[in-house]
């Protein structure tokens, strides 16, 4: 039973809230970087590693930080990862961090790190909060790499810099293009709600406070009445 | 060439061609978000406008004279809380003396703080080794872009309430092919950036 | 001063443990990333120079690159001056211009008769996938080889004979800014190249 439970903080990331798919949080990385597989799995393990340690020193320090300055606090420890990262990044790994560029830094207003630091991190101990992280993370790595994937092979002819179609159909540059990662990521996103109904989930309708864990953070709620005079219209 | 031309092309490819939110895809959070309606749209706009060019104003001068060249590694850090920080001032200034834009805007400022549209303009006034005159219309030029992409989407949203959309694709789906279609428009200023 | 101790007590809670908390967190995170900072930064600086002269060597065969820097009342660059079998085979100049997302950096290598020895593009990152950061390809770049100062950019039908380079399909913009940059690196050159017909017979290699 123990065991379940544990693969359960670990799956729950994956599929059943998957970061941005179900959640639809961190949008901006999502499209911007993943004009290829291999930046969708840079950005995707550097988001990995930056949610795990921070949702470890969150959660052993949940007893520590008031509840009044929690906020700057996460925002300082997440900010301080993510330079870590960085610099990892930066020395190690030079192609990537050209690659990613200052969407590697702006992992830390990356919002599903601050988000699973405010729901679950801060109210959960530390095993825990690392499986969340982690399955937060792997979910966030695997949707951002097929999104690269696709729109590599589309755009480019490649996978992973290898050629597929590339020697025989001329590639649609527009899917490199911002356009096209905003119509693949549509794309994605109808795919997704469309399984979702079919196992009796509700789709996604909205981006923003509706799906934000972080909406009482961000706006005091007043999102929420707004998105409610939206539906009441 | 001279600085004047320089700021008029530095804030018409802020506007149109290096467009923040359709072309670098910052702040899409409220741009999908907050778009609903025109009204809410342009008043986000206009605070994230006001942020941007406060937070560079505050940013570049930490940055230039004081972090660099040895601690140029907390630039990161450093923004971040700069940025909170003045949120949180532009709040209580707004609040205490100029009641009328608080009632307007104060909503949405606490938003702001994790809006990467802003993190991201002070970052890429850096990298891109502007001077100080030309970071602030840069920061500007953004704003406006961010306004601009806003106030047309919210137009294409109100429309698309309307619409009738196939099963599978309502919601965000159709937003988002919306907004492609938006961006592509967007790509046809690409010649004008010379 | 009982006072003092009242007012402590009553604002624990409230002010004095959130600050203490967030001021500790400041110090901590800080301290921990100059550590960090300590032990990549040389690995960083290392790797930097490896690429850059690893990208000068397949510029130009040489056995030694001396850097040098140029000064006088207008410009201000350095270059670095590669030496074969005891005798200068020809400078390298690094430039960049503001491409369409940022900045473009190109690495020219000038023989000593001021023709483009090649040419090797350095960052194109933030150009657009697909379209301007084809400029990184051989088919684009290899175009500089023997071209002289005032190199001229047409979108197709370039005559090479006419010091002409097309431009990257689709990317005029990213194009023209290589093409900047390396008419900027042959007219370094020039200017370098009159300083040394000024100071007649003195060393060519070495100016500090």
């Amino acid at each position: 039973m123990k065991n379940n439970k544990y693969s359960g903080y670990f799956t729950n990331g994956i599929v059943k809230e998957n970061p941005v798919l179900r959640l639809v949080l961190g949008t901006c990385p999502t499209l911007a970087v993943t004009t290829a597989a291999i930046n969708g799995i840079g950005m995707g393990l550097s988001a990995t590693l930056v949610l795990v340690c921070s949702n470890l020193v969150i959660s052993l320090l949940r007893n520590v930080i008031p509840d009044k300055v929690r906020i700057p606090a996460f925002i300082t420890i997440i900010a301080g990862f993510v330079s870590v990262v960085q610099m990892l990044v930066k020395a190690f790994l030079p192609s990537i961090d050209k690659a990613l560029g200052i969407y590697l830094p702006l992992i830390v207003v990356n919002c599903i790190i601050l988000a699973r630091a405010e729901m679950f991190a801060s109210k959960n101990s530390v095993l825990p909060s690392v499986l969340d992280g982690l399955g937060m993370g792997v979910g966030f790595t695997a949707v951002l790499t097929l999104m690269g994937a696709i729109r590599e092979l589309l755009g480019a002819g490649t996978i992973f810099s290898l050629p597929v179609t590339a020697n025989f159909i001329s590639p649609m540059i527009i899917f490199l293009l911002p356009p096209g990662g905003f119509f693949v990521f549509g794309m994605l996103v109808a795919a997704s709600n469309a399984i979702a109904k079919k196992n009796g989930k509700k789709a996604v309708m909205h981006l923003g406070c509706e799906s934000c864990p972080s909406k009482e953070i961000c706006g005091k709620a007043e999102c929420v009445k707004e998105e409610e005079a939206g539906v009441n219209e | 060439m001279n600085s004047s031309t320089t700021i008029a092309s530095i804030l018409l490819a802020a506007i149109l061609t290096n467009n923040m939110v359709l072309s670098k895809f910052l702040g899409i959070c409220p741009f999908l978000g907050v778009s609903k309606k025109t009204n809410t749209a342009f008043s986000m706009s206009v605070a994230v406008t006001l942020v941007m060019v406060v937070a560079t104003a505050v940013t570049w001068p930490i940055y230039n004279y004081i972090l660099a060249p040895d601690y140029t590694y907390l630039e990161t850090i450093v923004f971040i809380l700069v940025i909170a920080a003045i949120v949180q001032l532009i709040e209580i200034f707004l609040k205490r003396y100029i009641k009328p834009i608080y009632n307007a805007l104060g909503i949405y400022l606490p938003l702001i703080t994790t809006n990467c549209a802003v993190l991201g303009i002070t970052m890429l006034n850096i990298t891109n080794e502007l001077n100080f005159i030309q970071s602030l219309f840069n920061a500007l030029g953004a704003g406006l872009g961010f306004m601009l992409a806003m106030l047309l989407f919210s137009g294409v949203r109100e429309r698309l309430e309307t619409a009738d959309v196939p099963e599978f694709m309502k919601g965000l789906p159709v937003t988002l092919v919306a907004a492609a279609l938006v961006s592509l428009s967007f790509l046809g200023f690409a010649g004008i950036g010379g | 001063m009982p006072k003092l101790t009242e007012l402590i007590k009553k604002n624990k809670k409230d002010i004095i443990i959130p600050v203490a908390v967030l001021l500790a967190i400041c110090i901590v995170i800080p301290l921990a990333l100059s550590l960090t900072n300590k032990i990549t930064v040389d690995r960083i600086a290392e790797l930097e120079e490896k690429n850059s002269a690893a990208t000068m060597e397949s510029l130009i065969k040489a056995d030694t690159f001396e850097k040098s820097k140029f000064k006088d009342s207008e410009t201000e660059f350095e270059y670095f001056v590669a030496v074969r079998d005891g005798e200068t085979a020809g400078y390298i100049f690094k430039t960049s211009e503001k491409g369409y997302g940022g900045a473009v950096s190109v690495m020219t290598a000038v023989n000593p008769d001021g023709t483009v020895k090649s040419v090797a593009i350095l960052d194109v990152s933030n150009e657009t996938p697909g379209l301007g950061q084809n400029a990184a390809k051989e088919s684009f770049y290899s175009q500089y080889s023997g071209k002289k100062s005032g190199i001229s950019l047409l979108k197709n039908g370039a005559d090479s004979d006419k010091n002409e380079v097309n431009a990257v399909t689709g990317a005029t913009i990213t194009s023209t800014a290589v093409n900047k940059a390396v008419n900027k690196a042959l007219q370094n050159f020039k200017t370098l190249d009159l300083s040394y017909a000024d100071e007649q017979g003195e060393a060519t290699d070495s100016e500090e």
